[in-house]
């Protein structure tokens, strides 16, 4: 697993400043992306790397980790320490700064995350997590959020206390497991020079970039490729009409997570009539008791001790409300998603409207 | 050694006729269209490789990696790692070693991607490239390895990329006779990745290079925009070529004539009822889950209460 002592010792010159933002470089975008994309639609993380510079979290390189990790731990580490040692060689930051994982719709909320993104903090005070919605991101928009645990959950899972109680009064809701950064991407000199070169028409390039093949409608482009066109022609994916795949998914997902949801207060309602039940049993008793020691007070003989009852009434521990929170969290994501995408796709159907009168 | 700005032009041709010359060489390949395709990732990586270099050198390497299509012909280059290398005077190094773990460790990742070639920065062709070039060539066995280059110095103030196979020169073959024949090459990329290219591309005109990411909203509009722009545009056009002031176009023409018959013809009728359950599903769907975040909102109050 990616906490090693070989790192923490490395960051021990820690300030105390807290994040507040995080800046990507480029090419770490275009690789996450990429590597997302490239196992879609399976899960798949990877490593970031960088330098805290007051309070800004900039991620200057990552590189991807190798599938099933959790199966053959040792290698994973392995593979992670040979490459640190390679990547500094070439004088990239062998600085880990947290991790990067794939989501699809935003199905990112789930126990193994929480643990993995725990250790990171645990062992990292400033470590990130980002997420890739590879759906999303295909659909004309680049979809990246960066997340961090909230302190207070962080407490709570070190303690591993997830009692009604304690949520209250850590005032710990499914809102506020994790606190989401903004993120900036930023472009160094060249690689501008680079975009410059490749957004503008290549009149006299005889060999060098000057087709752009997007795969999906490389047969189209083919028929009505120019010599001179630009690589980076605008797209409008974002005015794609059709909207039932991706509305009917993402209903899909927010069932089953309801149905999970129904279940998990299932549980808790069956704890709560378990503990009542105990409670009254305990209450019957009691009075028994009570009862007893009157008599047995009438007759002139000592009363009996109350001190045992408690032994012999069990009350049932009460579940881990964890995964609770962590549907509600995911329900609430999948809302605010479809919210997100219902939106936009409101103003294209009137501007199609517009169009066909 | 060669130079490349001359020679370009000829060289064209010349793939095909010295391209058959090398076939005894690299037997399986067939270098008649030969065309690679890179991923932009690469260029990135390439450029993010020479700001990171040491402070006395000036051109840094790296291999190539991507994937064949099955004769060989086509090359699809989709990712790259540094070399470290040494240049002197007299001679020139590079770190097999580091090259083989690194493609060790990429392997763990992605077992499809294999060795296609390397990269360098500038834009010369000298007699190390040669050397490096015989090094990348017996490691892609028996296909033609692929070379790049990109110009960091920005000569003619172009990052000019170009891509190279090589051909013997001489009655001999030997490491450092070689003459680098230039082939075609394209970008490519996905959808997803070309929504983060898109992003990176609007982070271009602002003073210090950054951008923030984009709601839905906010990038629909963008899109809403530029379609708005294009449209002015092309009745500008029209409307100049209608009044004589332009010379009309025949090819613009039927590209546009093209365009403005893919926008299908609904019946109005049809078309209302199709918008209405569109809106209405839509509308159904934004209350319900406008209903379950309520939902989820009450129970967090309740459980504070507790």
């Amino acid at each position: 697993m990616p906490t090693n002592k070989e790192l923490s010792a490395a960051l021990d010159i820690e300030g105390t400043v807290p994040i507040q933002s995080v800046q990507l470089d480029a090419m770490v975008v275009l690789k996450i992306v990429k590597h997302c994309r490239e196992f879609a639609p399976s899960t798949v993380t990877g490593q970031l790397m960088g330098l805290d510079v007051n309070g800004v979290l900039e991620v200057t390189h990552s590189f991807p980790m190798p599938k099933n990790q959790e199966s053959e731990d040792f290698e994973g580490s392995q593979y992670q320490l040979q490459m640190m040692r390679c990547l500094r060689e070439v004088n990239v930051d062998d600085n880990s700064v947290g991790w990067y994982q794939s989501a699809h719709l935003g199905n990112f909320m789930n126990q193994s995350l929480i643990e993995h993104q725990f250790e990171f903090q645990q062992a990292l005070n400033k470590s990130v997590l980002i997420i890739h919605d590879v759906a999303r991101s295909s659909m004309g928009n680049l979809n990246l959020r960066a997340l961090r645990l909230t302190p207070s959950f962080m407490k709570l899972y070190k303690e591993k206390k997830f009692t009604t109680e304690a949520l209250a009064k850590a005032k710990l809701t499914f809102s506020n497991i994790f606190e989401e950064l903004p993120i900036t991407i930023r472009n160094t000199a060249l690689l501008n020079a680079l975009l410059f070169e490749l957004e503008t028409p290549n009149e006299t390039a005889e060999i060098s970039t000057s087709h752009l093949t997007t795969y999906k409608n490389s047969t189209l482009t083919n028929a009505t490729k120019k010599k001179n066109k630009s690589v980076l022609t605008p797209s409008f994916d974002m005015l794609d009409l059709s909207l039932d795949p991706y509305v009917a998914k993402n209903l899909e997902n927010l069932m089953d997570t309801i149905e999970d949801h129904q279940q998990e207060q299932g549980n808790y309602a069956y704890w709560q009539r378990s503990v009542e039940r105990e409670n009254k049993k305990k209450a019957a008793y009691l009075a028994n008791r009570k009862t007893e020691n009157v008599r047995r007070a009438q007759a002139g003989q000592a009363p009996l001790p109350n001190e045992d009852v408690d032994a012999m009434f069990k009350l049932p521990a009460e579940p881990s409300r964890l995964d609770h929170l962590l549907i509600s969290g995911q329900i609430d994501t999948y809302c605010k998603q479809i919210n997100q995408f219902a939106g936009p796709t409101l103003g294209k159907l009137f501007a199609a409207g517009e169009l066909q009168k | 050694m060669m130079d490349n700005s001359s020679t370009l032009h000829l060289a064209l041709p010349a793939v095909y006729t010295v391209a058959s010359a090398t076939a005894p060489v690299s037997t399986l390949a067939q270098p008649r269209a030969f065309s690679t395709s890179v991923n932009p990732l690469v260029f990135f990586s390439i450029l993010d490789h020479y700001l990171r270099r040491n402070a006395d050198q000036d051109r840094v390497i790296g291999t190539l990696l991507g994937v064949r299509s099955e004769d060989g012909s086509e090359v699809e280059i989709k990712g790259c790692y540094p070399v470290p290398h040494l240049e002197t005077q007299d001679q020139v190094e590079v770190d097999m070693e580091y090259h083989r773990t690194m493609f060790d460790l990429h392997k763990q990742v992605n077992s499809k991607e294999v060795i296609v070639g390397w990269y360098a920065t500038g834009a010369d062709l000298n007699s190390y490239s040669a050397l490096i070039h015989d090094f990348y060539q017996k490691e892609v066995s028996s296909f033609p390895a692929v070379h790049l280059t990109m110009d960091t110095a920005l000569t003619n103030e172009r990052l000019g990329v170009k891509t190279y196979i090589s051909a013997p020169v001489g009655i001999t073959s030997k490491a450092d006779n070689c003459m680098f024949i230039p082939i075609p090459c394209d970008v490519k990329y996905f959808k997803a990745e070309r929504a983060g290219l898109e992003l990176l591309a609007s982070a271009k005109e602002t003073e210090d290079g950054s951008t923030t990411l984009l709601s839905d909203m906010d990038n629909l509009e963008r899109a809403i925009i530029e379609v708005q722009k294009m449209l002015e545009r092309v009745s500008e056009y029209v409307d100049a070529v209608l009044a004589g002031t332009k010379p009309a176009n025949n090819t613009v023409g039927r590209y546009l004539m093209d365009t403005v018959s893919v926008v299908p013809k609904v019946d109005a009728a049809e078309f209302e009822k199709m918008f209405n359950s569109h809106l209405q599903d839509l509308l159904m769907v934004i209350y319900l889950a406008n209903m379950t975040r309520t939902q989820l909102a009450v129970a967090k109050r309740l459980e504070k209460l507790l």
